[in-house]
């Protein structure tokens, strides 16, 4: 879709530059007949002067030379005169050698050129009856002037009509990115939500656009509602399984069964399957993935906690240490990044002899989660097992697992990518990176944020 | 070691206290959380095992209740929710550990003898050790140097309640009150017997007698 900015200035553009032109236009020809007409009132003067002048002489008609206008006595003064009568015609001196148009109706002729001169004449043909016989009168005006005089209006008008089209332009962008600044305002909420930034639209907006922010506030309560009302649901649903099955594991461990060791065996392994299915596919229900765009992780409030659990479960011998930038947010949900972290740490955490070291940085592309251990580490080999693709938590050896299947889950459903590698602390490195969360509508984040 | 069991699933508690009860704990057992939050908060238990998932009133209330009572007991907390989040969140709400279900009852015992060592600031060691003496939890039978004594249940219990409290001077009533469960008899003539049988299998120096005041565990090393 093309801007609303963009699409008003074009439209604006097209409909001044048609109306103007033909207002520009119309105005001049209107003006250039009027003129015309009062020039032609100077001209029809003119050739009455001329019949005036004409006198009956003793051999016929004469022209008295002193009632002409010494314009007609000069070459090419650009006042000019023909008169025809039945004897013969008279030319006007200025006239020279040049032969006037000679138009076959009486009136007002304009656009006439003056042969080999470059003047275009506007004429005057006139008939009269004198002295009983008739005489036609030409009279003719040089017209180039008016008409340069003209052009020059034109361009001037063209000029003061290009200036104010961009002075308008100009004023209807100020007015249109006031009037759209609501919009704009919005498109940066909806950028900073999908950043993790916020968690609603801000709700004073124009009338507009109150209900379009409305919904979206109304729909990401609902989702995030949902959301927790679904995994309360698992959450119960997880409660109401598992006290049940604590009971069977107990019992099948308990001494009823001592007498009948196949039943027990059996017992057992049913019920570790039971469980570690459960366990994995309650957890994969939980995940939000992208659901939720307001989600975000609080790195500074929420690690610590992370961290006192962490040493709870593994004792105070093992020296948890974190490198996070400072006020860092990872766009994503809470509770996923708890439990993302919070295995593989547990896992790192189990292995390790002294030392359990998180890193989370936030690069150009992502963020990039780093967890080092100085454990034994695990053989080249064997590390394309414990991620590798379509491995599942149920195919890997019990007590062996590394409980890194719920954490491919969360990685995978935000398309990030996780790796192991050689820690400098000399275990095993565990390298999450995740993907900047960009919104699908937007074309980049970068280009989001600049206004068109 | 006196526990308090709130559960309000039957079978999985029944389950629990003949294990436990096996393990020489002295168990007491609620279903409700508004009752144990009374009753937590007035007898002097030595641990307590919570789930979560209680009706009436949330497991994570009660323990909040209870550490804001200034209650300092540890608890270890039972509950089929195993969200990295919500441990976080009983961990902030005053837990000491964290058991999710379904779980082995080995399990449950290890930490809960871990917890045990744990609050009293002894080091994390599969044996419990205290004046040169030996106790082996999972076999029940104490271990002076190379020789194995094997102890009664009864003599278990006391011996592994003055190891983990050694050098402290023990009422004969505070015994009876951390031995036996609120519904048993305390009869102080009971402990005196087992603490003569305990005497007699380790040797007169084992457990010092003082006069008006009770019982002070003084081990063999000395």
């Amino acid at each position: 879709m093309r801007s609303i900015q963009r699409r008003l200035s074009l439209g604006l553009i097209s409909v001044l530059l048609i109306v103007g032109l033909i207002l520009a236009q119309i105005s001049l020809w209107l003006f250039e007949v009027g003129l015309q007409r009062y020039l032609e009132s100077g001209l029809r003067n003119e050739s009455e002067l001329l019949l005036i002048a004409l006198v009956r002489g003793p051999d016929g008609l004469q022209l008295d030379e002193h009632r002409l206008s010494p314009g007609y006595q000069r070459p090419y003064s650009g006042h000019y005169f023909q008169i025809n009568f039945d004897q013969g015609h008279w030319r006007s001196r200025s006239l020279w050698d040049l032969e006037l148009p000679h138009p076959g109706q009486p009136g007002l002729h304009a656009d006439l050129a003056l042969e080999k001169t470059d003047q275009s004449l506007l004429l005057l043909h006139t008939d009269y009856r004198k002295f009983g016989q008739t005489i036609s009168i030409t009279v003719a005006q040089d017209y180039t002037p008016v008409r340069d005089s003209f052009a020059l209006v034109q361009r001037i008008g063209l000029g003061l009509g290009l200036m104010a089209l961009i002075l308008i332009l100009v004023l209807q962008r100020v007015t249109v990115r006031r009037a759209l600044r609501p919009l704009e305002r919005a498109r940066e909420q909806i950028f900073q939500l999908q950043q993790g930034q916020r968690s609603q639209l801000d709700e004073r907006v124009p009338v507009e656009l109150e209900p379009l922010v409305a919904q979206i506030n109304h729909l990401l309560a609902h989702t995030e509602d949902s959301l927790k009302r679904s995994r309360n649901a698992l959450g119960n649903l997880g409660h109401a399984l598992k006290t049940p099955l604590a009971v069977l594991m107990s019992l099948a461990e308990g001494d009823k069964l001592a007498g009948h060791p196949h039943v027990r065996d059996t017992l057992r392994d049913q019920l570790q399957h039971i469980q570690q299915r459960l366990e994995r596919e309650l957890n994969r229900a939980r995940l939000s993935g992208d659901a939720l765009p307001g989600a975000r992780f609080d790195c500074a409030a929420e690690i610590p906690g992370l961290f006192s659990t962490l040493r709870m479960i593994h004792g105070e011998h093992l020296e948890l240490s974190s490198e996070i930038a400072a006020a860092l947010f990872l766009p994503w949900d809470r509770e996923d990044i708890l439990e993302l972290l919070g295995n593989v740490m547990d896992n790192a955490c189990k292995w390790a002899d002294s030392q359990v070291r998180l890193t989370i940085a936030k690069g150009t592309e992502g963020y990039c989660l780093l967890i080092d251990d100085d454990g034994p580490g695990i053989p080249l080999q064997h590390r394309d097992e414990v991620i590798g693709r379509g491995n599942r938590l149920d195919e890997q050896v019990t007590g062996h697992g590394l409980g890194l299947g719920i954490v491919k889950d969360i990685v995978e459903a935000w398309d990030g990518r996780i790796q192991l590698l050689d820690s400098t602390m000399g275990g095993l490195q565990v390298r999450i990176d995740l993907p900047e969360r960009v919104s699908p509508q937007l074309p980049g984040a970068e280009s989001a944020r600049q206004p068109s | 070691m006196r526990l308090l069991l709130v559960e309000d699933h039957v079978p999985l508690a029944d389950e629990l206290i003949s294990t436990l009860g096996r393990q020489g704990y002295a168990i007491d057992w609620l279903t409700d959380g508004r009752d144990a939050i009374h009753q937590g908060a007035i007898e002097p238990y030595d641990l307590i095992v919570l789930d979560l998932g209680l009706p009436g009133i949330p497991g994570l209330e009660v323990l909040q209740k209870w550490r804001s009572a200034g209650l300092s007991t540890p608890v270890l907390i039972l509950t089929a929710r195993a969200s990295w989040a919500e441990r976080i969140e009983g961990l902030k709400a005053g837990a000491d550990d964290y058991l999710t279900k379904p779980f082995h009852p080995e399990e449950l015992q290890l930490r809960i003898q871990a917890l045990l060592r744990r609050v009293r600031g002894l080091a994390n060691q599969p044996k419990l050790e205290a004046a040169g003496l030996h106790l082996d939890e999972g076999r029940q039978c104490v271990s002076r140097g190379e020789e194995d004594i094997q102890l009664t249940a009864a003599e278990f219990r006391l011996l592994r309640y003055f190891m983990l409290h050694p050098g402290q001077i023990l009422s004969k009533s505070h015994l009876a009150e951390h031995l036996y469960d609120g519904e048993n008899e305390r009869d102080s003539n009971v402990i005196e017997v087992h603490v003569n049988h305990l005497r007699r299998k380790l040797g007169r120096a084992v457990v010092e007698t003082r006069r008006g005041q009770g019982y002070r565990f003084a081990g063999t090393g000395e």
